[in-house]
């Protein structure tokens, strides 16, 4: 099998653009490799998710164009490779292929022309020179270092992960508001027995205390529970898009950090809701709360 | 009267009342801001598409449009064939490319090139309209249209004279073919990202400067039938699929559904996080009353005692409950709202997405429903605690009262 390697400044091009239709008619033929392969024949490399849908194999023959309806060129598929797991392409459903820089150039008539190409600085640390000496002399292009290009294109992601922490704060609100409801309700519920425990000796620090504690282990419990609840949602999401987009991709994730951190900030929000309902209600008379 | 002891009975504990309709208010915020979420794309998307009244985009075959660099190569044959159609009322066919600028801030900026009485990709803000490309010396310099963003990084005013060019040499360091423009005047793009410099010229001369290869080539067409319908659209659809084997035509509804498709993440985030809030709401209410109830067994054992009938007893608390979700979906209107807002400034930071492009919008149909859920749920959560204090044995809860 030959070899597909991706050329670093291969050309980006979708399917659309080497034509889709002449490859399906040859998928329809179905023409596998039998040793009789032209030797101009050049080997190309198509993503595991195109290899699927239209039923092709290592060694197939196709027959790629770059406007739809013209014969094109020959090729074979040598290689079939899985796509990264990239969350910038997920929701992309296109199909990619992968071919020599010169087949690609010479299929789409652009001469010695690419998109862009990737440079290695000898030892890496002359990055800013080496850049500022290419942008002086560049014509037509400019030259960015590959940390900037991350930066630009992560910003999907930036933006994603600022709207997942607006809705985290939302969150939080909604979960605050309801634990201090429920406390306060669960705390007044038994004012008489609060009432009796002040009417015994027990001091007010002693009761906040133990509603404190109780708020606490409450919490507690409910984030174990919520933990579980969201592991098992996690497993339901990620089959869910990982047939959905047929990726490898981790959607999402409960790291022990998540866990400790919804952990603690529910023990915070507990605590607070139960000293807050404990101190309201110690704040008042024994007999006002047994109703006398 | 039912309804003024109910209220009373809220009134009673100010501070559990107001965090009660707090937190349906948030709750209610969140239903209501993921409800705009669902619709808002689908709607601002369908808007933006037909902003300028085209209803199918013909792109090269197998793509989206601008998804790709590809282009339709016998362009004219195509548009002249869809102008022909007596169902078509206008077609704007659009050539797309990056064209580099002599001597500016900014060495390249995205062009688009376009027929100016049916292009439908940008209004005027300032300025005049490109013109078409004369040849011959005497004539006027061909105008062109900008986007503010170019105006802005590249540092040029309406009124300046610029040289764009293409098919640079850069071991020669020439340009294949360069042309000097006016920037004419300044619009508002309508499928560009706000951040991208853009130009817009007459296709003519954009072909012009890409050479000889793109003489007859477009990017994509908009079409517009004559007829609004859907099934008239589609009909047209279909005449294109069938006569024109080299391109895709797609409508509206066909590119709403691929769009809804990519964004389908924040679709179904908008559904579970929905779906949480409805719960929230519904168990806050259902505790809330639950807990009231249980407090008031001696108070309502009185009511029974004294002649209160079994129903009016689960009116009123029914009418709690009710009075708890609607103040809180008041409330949850405005901040619901105001969150929106915010989570749009968010998410209008996407790269590559129109800036006329929003996340949330109100769909006052979709939003009411939502709200209207709400409350069914909220009032629904009080039914059964209504019944339980409608069902209390009164002398039990009577001596247990009394005994305390």
């Amino acid at each position: 099998m030959t070899h597909v390697l991706a050329a670093a400044a291969a050309l980006a091009c979708s399917l659309g653009a080497i034509g889709a239709t002449p490859l399906e008619a040859q998928r329809a033929s179905g023409q596998r490799d039998s040793g009789q392969r032209d030797s101009a024949q050049r080997g190309i490399a198509i993503d595991a998710r195109m290899a699927e849908d239209l039923g092709l194999a290592v060694g197939a023959r196709v027959r790629i164009s770059s406007k739809p309806g013209e014969p094109g060129d020959s090729a074979f598929i040598a290689a079939i490779y899985e796509r990264k797991a990239d969350p910038a392409e997920v929701a992309r459903r296109e199909y990619r292929v992968r071919l020599h820089l010169d087949q690609l150039q010479q299929l789409m008539e652009l001469d010695d022309r690419v998109d862009r190409f990737a440079v290695g600085t000898r030892d890496g640390q002359s990055i800013d020179s080496a850049l500022a000496r290419i942008n002086h002399v560049a014509f037509g292009f400019r030259a960015h270092k590959s940390r900037d290009v991350a930066v630009q294109s992560s910003r999907t992601f930036r933006v994603v992960e600022r709207f997942h922490f607006a809705i985290g704060i939302i969150t939080v609100v909604a979960s605050a508001v309801f634990l201090l409801c429920l406390l306060l309700l669960s705390v007044e519920e038994r004012k008489r027995d609060i009432a009796a425990l002040r009417l015994m000796g027990i001091s007010r620090a002693t009761v906040v205390r133990a509603i404190v504690i109780e708020a606490a282990i409450v919490s507690l419990i409910g984030s174990v529970i919520g933990a579980g609840i969201g592991w098992i949602a996690s497993l339901i999401v990620n089959a869910h898009f990982q047939e959905l987009y047929r990726t490898p991709l981790v959607f999402a994730l409960l790291t022990p950090q998540i866990f400790a951190f919804a952990t603690g900030l529910s023990l915070v929000l507990g605590i607070g809701s139960g000293a807050a309902a404990g101190w309201r209600l110690v704040k008042s008379s024994p007999l006002a709360l047994m109703g006398r | 009267m039912r309804l003024m002891m109910a209220w009373a009975t809220l009134r009673r504990h100010p501070a559990r009342t107001t965090l009660a309709v707090l937190g349906i208010a948030v709750a209610a915020a969140l239903l209501l801001d993921m409800v705009m979420l669902a619709t808002g794309m689908s709607e601002s998307f369908r808007s933006l598409l037909l902003t300028r009244g085209y209803q199918l985009r013909v792109s090269p075959k197998g793509t989206l449009p601008f998804d790709s660099e590809a282009t339709i190569d016998g362009a004219g044959a195509i548009v002249r064939a869809l102008r022909a159609n007596p169902d078509i009322k206008a077609v704007s066919p659009t050539l797309g490319s990056t064209l580099t600028i002599d001597r500016s801030r900014i060495p390249s900026a995205f062009t688009l090139g376009l027929e100016r009485d049916v292009q439908g990709d940008y209004t005027i803000e300032a300025g005049s309209d490109i013109t078409h490309a004369d040849s011959g010396t005497t004539a006027p310099l061909p105008r062109i249209v900008v986007s503010q963003t170019f105006l802005t990084r590249a540092g040029h005013a309406i009124g300046d004279t610029i040289t764009i060019s293409s098919g640079l040499d850069a071991q020669l360091r020439t340009s294949a073919r360069s042309s000097r423009v006016v920037i004419g005047g300044m619009g508002r793009f309508i499928y560009v990202p706000g951040e991208t410099p853009v130009i817009a010229l007459d296709l003519a001369l954009l072909r012009q400067l890409l050479g000889p290869s793109y003489r007859d080539r477009m990017s994509l067409a908009m079409a517009e039938s004559r007829r609004g319908d859907s099934a008239s659209v589609e009909a047209v659809r279909a005449w294109i699929a069938t006569t024109q084997p080299r391109v895709t035509a797609i409508s509206t509804e066909t590119a709403i559904r691929q769009v809804e498709e990519r964004l389908s993440y924040f679709r179904q985030l908008a559904f579970v996080l929905g779906a949480i809030s409805l719960g929230i709401g519904f168990l806050l209410v259902a505790t809330l009353v639950t807990l009231s109830v249980n407090e008031r067994r001696g108070e309502i054992a009185v009511l029974r005692a004294i002649g209160t009938q079994r129903i009016g007893v689960l009116q009123q608390v029914f009418l709690e409950g009710l009075l708890l979700t609607s103040a809180g979906i008041v409330g949850g209107l405005a901040l619901g709202l105001v969150t929106a807002q915010w989570l749009n400034g968010i998410l209008r930071d996407f790269p590559g997405l129109p800036s006329a492009f929003d996340f949330f919008v109100w769909s006052p149909a979709a939003g009411w429903r939502a709200l209207a859920l709400l409350l069914t749920s909220g009032t629904l959560a009080g039914l059964l605690p209504a019944w339980r204090a409608a069902s209390i044995p009164i002398a039990r809860a009577l001596r247990e009262e009394a005994i305390g």
